[in-house]
């Protein structure tokens, strides 16, 4: 490796430290949190360093919190189930207008719409609004459970850059499963694996990752995790 | 109980969480809340600030659990990088009042007892980070210590330490690095 390649490793690896070590000011934590969600060796570091030097907390002494804390966070947990559900009828609303044939959406979409009409009359589908940072959603995916597919719908953009998007099925008390790239552009109809057929109701997650180009190298997530939502029934 | 399995009992309920299960929450809650308070605390001196850190963090928790990954961090370690991030943030923020007066000259900084008392964190890789920090001159590691635990800027570490900002960035640059290169020996 050349002097400045190495140099820049070094450079990276201090920015991460100080990030973990929280030695920064506002705007560079901005900068490095940005970076961590595209730069997956500049992630690696930090998480590096978080594994490290977090047994430091172990010199921190505990403190009880007061009781009333968890009922603080059991009432906001009910609003927040409110909320959720409130947004998944936006976006199912917003899948009903589609289907009714709005005619200024794009072409891709209305490909998409198509497809989840035709899965919607047999069962009953399940849906996922996958959420991203400050609960904005980032995809909304329709699985057909009679046909073994899902149909995967980017919301907003996420500029991916010279990453990939993964998407992973998360049964409830077990491992992420990937079901493969998905497109941060353009509709995406994914078949789920025959083994995980079973694994697609109203108990798993959806969940997007940040991926080397070409997906995880590891089969499990290597990357942040940009969105995630739990399927549940129209 | 050992700290293997409590932090395989803890990556099990993050997983149930990431499920949507509620009871798991509590289950991680009843955990770790006090560490975290503690966490949290040290950084913000005001429990009430403390306080609403937490409940963000455990909200976070509810909706990012399906973000955590076993085989790259500890459930721990995750859990005190959420709270220390959010009580940092809110610090940086400028909302919250720090304690202007200087808690202890960072040389005086009694070497605590670290893994005798906690069960949480893994003894052995404790043992390794403390062992490499006595590898470094004093006043490193005790500004080291004094960054991470407290939440500190440079500026803040310069000021508390009465020398000049280039000084302490060179203390704990010129540390980081080396506690680095034992870290990976």
């Amino acid at each position: 490796m050349s002097d400045t390649g190495k140099k820049d490793r070094e450079g990276m690896g201090l920015t991460a430290a100080e990030y973990v070590l929280g030695v920064l000011g506002a705007d560079q934590r901005r900068t490095a949190e940005r970076r961590i969600a595209r730069d997956a060796a500049f992630a690696r570091e930090v998480a590096f360093w978080e594994e490290r030097l977090g047994g430091l907390v172990s010199a921190v002494p505990a403190v009880a919190p007061p009781q009333r804390l968890w009922s603080r966070i059991e009432a906001a947990l009910g609003r927040g189930g409110q909320e959720n559900r409130a947004g998944l009828w936006q976006s199912l609303s917003f899948w009903r207008f589609l289907a009714l044939g709005a005619s200024a959406l794009a072409a891709s979409c209305l490909a998409a719409l198509i497809y989840i009409g035709a899965v919607a009359t047999p069962g009953v589908p399940l849906v996922a609004r996958l959420d991203a940072e400050r609960g904005q959603a980032g995809f909304v995916a329709a699985v057909n459970t009679g046909g073994g597919s899902l149909t995967i719908v980017p919301a907003a953009l996420l500029g991916a850059e010279q990453k990939s998007l993964e998407l992973w099925l998360i049964p409830p008390g077990d491992k992420p499963h990937s079901l493969g790239l998905i497109d941060p552009d353009r509709p995406v109809t994914i078949k789920v694996p025959k083994d995980l057929l079973s694994q697609v109701n109203n108990e798993a997650v959806l969940a997007v990752s940040l991926e080397p180009q070409g997906g995880s190298p590891t089969g499990q997530p290597t990357g942040p995790v940009i969105a995630n939502g739990k399927l549940a029934q129209l | 109980m050992d700290a293997e399995t409590r932090r395989r009992q803890l990556a099990a309920a993050l997983r149930r969480v990431a499920g949507g299960d509620r009871a798991a929450l509590r289950l991680v809650y009843d955990e770790t809340a006090a560490k975290l308070f503690g966490v949290s605390l040290r950084i913000l001196n005001d429990r009430s600030e403390a306080e609403d850190v937490l409940q963000e963090v455990y909200l976070n928790v509810w909706r990012k659990a399906a973000g955590f990954d076993e085989s790259r961090a500890s459930p721990i370690t995750w859990l005190v990088a959420i709270a220390r991030n959010r009580a940092i943030d809110r610090v940086r923020s400028g909302g919250v009042a720090r304690l202007s007066a200087p808690i202890e000259a960072a040389d005086d900084v009694p070497d605590p007892a670290p893994i005798a008392a906690e069960t949480l964190e893994s003894a052995q890789e404790n043992r390794r980070l403390y062992s490499c920090l006595e590898e470094l001159e004093i006043r490193q590691s005790a500004a080291i210590r004094a960054a991470f635990m407290d939440g500190l800027t440079y500026e803040d570490l310069a000021e508390r330490a009465g020398v000049p900002l280039g000084t302490m960035k060179s203390w704990i640059r010129r540390g980081l690095a080396k506690l680095r290169a034992c870290l990976e020996r």
